[in-house]
C-alpha cells in the first residue's frame, strides 16, 4: 500500500521511465533535463502532471527522431514534425496493462449503467420503436360465385310412418280392476259400456305435455347438414306423475339412425313433462308410443 | 494547423516558445521557465525545442553548476542562435505581430 511520502517517487519513476523509452541518443540528455525540472516542481498532482507529458513527449519525439542520423549528431540531424499524431503514448504502461485498464473500465461502466438506470431507460424506450399503422384499405370483394349447374341439396326421403294402433278397449273383470292389460297405442278415448255386459272404463292416452323439449334442440347436426328429415316412433311408459318409469324404446325407425336416436333422446329428455294418462280422469301409469317428426324450416 | 516555415512547421505551440525567447534573446532559458511563460505543458513542449534545436535555431548547453554542490540535477539551457533569431522574426513578420523589441 502506497503511503503519501511515496507518491512522489510516482513521477520520478514516471520519468526514468519515459526517458528510457527515448530514443538512445537522447536517454541521459532527457532523464537529467526532466529530472531537473521536477526538482524544481512542488506538489503532487504538479509532479505527476509533468511526468505525464513527459511520457506524452517521448512518444512524440519517437516518431520525430526516427532518422537513424539523429543518433549520429548527437541531438537531431533532421525532423518530421508529427503533431498530427495525436495519439499519446505511455511508455511506462505496458499493453497488457493499458488492456487491464481499458476492460476494468468497460466493467465500471457497464456496472454504473445498471445500477444507476440507465440501462432500465434504454429497454424502457425500446418499445418506442414498435409502430402499429392500420392501413385504412377498403377489401376487395369477391364477387359471389354461382352454385354449379349440377348441384343438388341431399334429401333423404324417410317416407312416413304412420303407425296406427286401433284403441284397444279394456275390459275390466267383475271384481278385479287389476287384471287390466295395458295396450300401447296413440292417444284415444274410450266411453261407452262394453259388450257381456262388462262396464267399460274411459282411458285418454298420454302423451307430450307442457314443457316437454322441442325437435330443435334434438334435431341432430348431422343430419341437419345433411338434409336429413324423418319422423321415428317411440314407445314409453309414463307414470301417473308424466315421467317416465323406464328407458324409451324405438317402436318404428324413421329409416335413418340419427334421426332416430335424436328421437330417443327427446324423448328421455323430456321425462317429467308427459301427460299422464288417464283412466276415468284418474292419471295412471302406462305404456304408449307416440311419433316424433324432424323437419327442417 | 500551423504554417509550415522553411523545415520547422509553425504550430502555435511553436510560435509561443519562439515569443518567449524573443522577449529577450539572449537570455538562456531551461524548459521549466519556457513552460511557465509560455504557458505549455511538457508533452508538447519538450519535442518543439528538440525540432527547433535540429533546425538550427537554438542551441542548448548544460548549466555550469555543480551537481554536488546545487544538489540536483543539472538543467539544460536552451538560446536562440543568430539563424533562429532572424527566422523567428520572419516568422513574427509573416503573422503580421512584428518583430518584438
Amino acid at each position: 500500500m502506497k503511503t503519501r511520502h511515496d507518491l512522489p517517487d510516482l513521477a520520478h519513476r514516471l520519468i526514468l521511465r519515459a526517458a528510457h523509452m527515448a530514443p538512445a541518443a537522447l536517454k541521459e540528455r532527457l532523464q537529467e533535463e526532466w529530472l531537473a525540472d521536477l526538482e524544481s516542481r512542488s506538489g503532487f498532482v504538479t509532479r505527476l502532471r509533468l511526468a505525464i507529458g513527459c511520457c506524452w513527449a517521448t512518444g512524440i519525439i519517437i516518431r520525430d527522431f526516427r532518422v537513424p542520423q539523429l543518433a549520429a549528431s548527437g541531438v537531431s540531424g533532421g525532423h518530421k514534425p508529427l503533431l498530427g499524431d495525436w495519439r499519446p503514448m505511455l511508455p511506462a504502461l505496458s499493453r497488457r496493462t493499458i488492456a487491464f485498464i481499458l476492460i476494468g473500465a468497460i466493467h465500471v461502466l457497464v456496472i454504473a449503467a445498471f445500477t444507476s438506470g440507465l440501462a432500465q431507460h434504454v429497454v424502457a424506450k425500446i418499445p418506442e420503436f414498435t409502430h402499429v399503422v392500420f392501413l385504412d384499405e377498403a377489401r376487395p370483394e369477391h364477387p359471389k360465385l354461382p352454385p354449379p349447374d349440377n348441384f343438388k341439396p341431399v334429401v333423404r326421403e324417410t317416407g312416413k310412418i304412420d303407425l296406427r294402433v286401433e284403441p284397444p278397449v279394456l275390459r275390466v273383470p267383475d271384481g278385479d280392476p287389476d287384471s287390466l292389460t295395458p295396450a300401447l297405442g296413440p292417444q284415444g278415448r274410450e266411453n261407452g259400456a262394453g259388450r257381456d255386459g262388462q262396464q267399460a272404463v274411459t282411458r285418454a292416452w298420454g302423451g307430450p305435455g307442457k314443457g316437454f323439449p322441442t325437435t330443435d334442440e334434438y334435431y341432430p347436426l348431422a343430419s341437419r347438414r345433411l338434409g336429413e328429415i324423418g319422423t321415428a316412433t317411440v314407445g314409453v311408459c309414463v307414470d301417473a306423475r308424466g315421467a317416465l318409469s323406464a328407458d324409451p324404446t324405438l317402436a318404428a325407425t324413421s329409416g335413418s339412425r340419427r334421426i332416430d336416436e335424436g328421437a330417443l333422446r327427446l324423448a328421455k329428455a323430456g321425462s317429467g313433462h308427459y301427460r299422464a294418462t288417464t283412466d276415468d280422469g284418474q292419471p295412471v301409469s302406462a305404456c304408449f308410443s307416440y311419433r316424433i317428426r324432424f323437419t327442417l324450416n | 494547423m500551423g504554417k509550415q516555415h522553411q523545415d520547422v512547421r509553425m504550430s502555435s505551440q511553436t510560435v509561443r516558445v519562439l515569443e518567449t525567447f524573443l522577449e529577450n534573446p539572449a537570455r538562456e532559458l531551461a524548459g521549466a521557465e519556457v513552460q511557465r511563460h509560455g504557458n505549455l505543458g511538457p508533452g508538447t513542449l519538450y519535442p518543439v525545442l528538440l525540432r527547433l534545436e535540429a533546425a538550427g535555431w537554438f542551441v542548448s548547453r548544460w548549466e555550469s553548476a555543480v551537481v554536488a554542490d546545487v544538489q540536483r540535477p543539472r538543467r539544460r539551457l536552451y538560446r536562440l542562435t543568430s539563424n533562429g533569431l532572424a527566422r523567428a522574426s520572419a516568422v513574427f513578420a509573416d503573422f503580421g505581430q512584428g518583430v518584438p523589441a
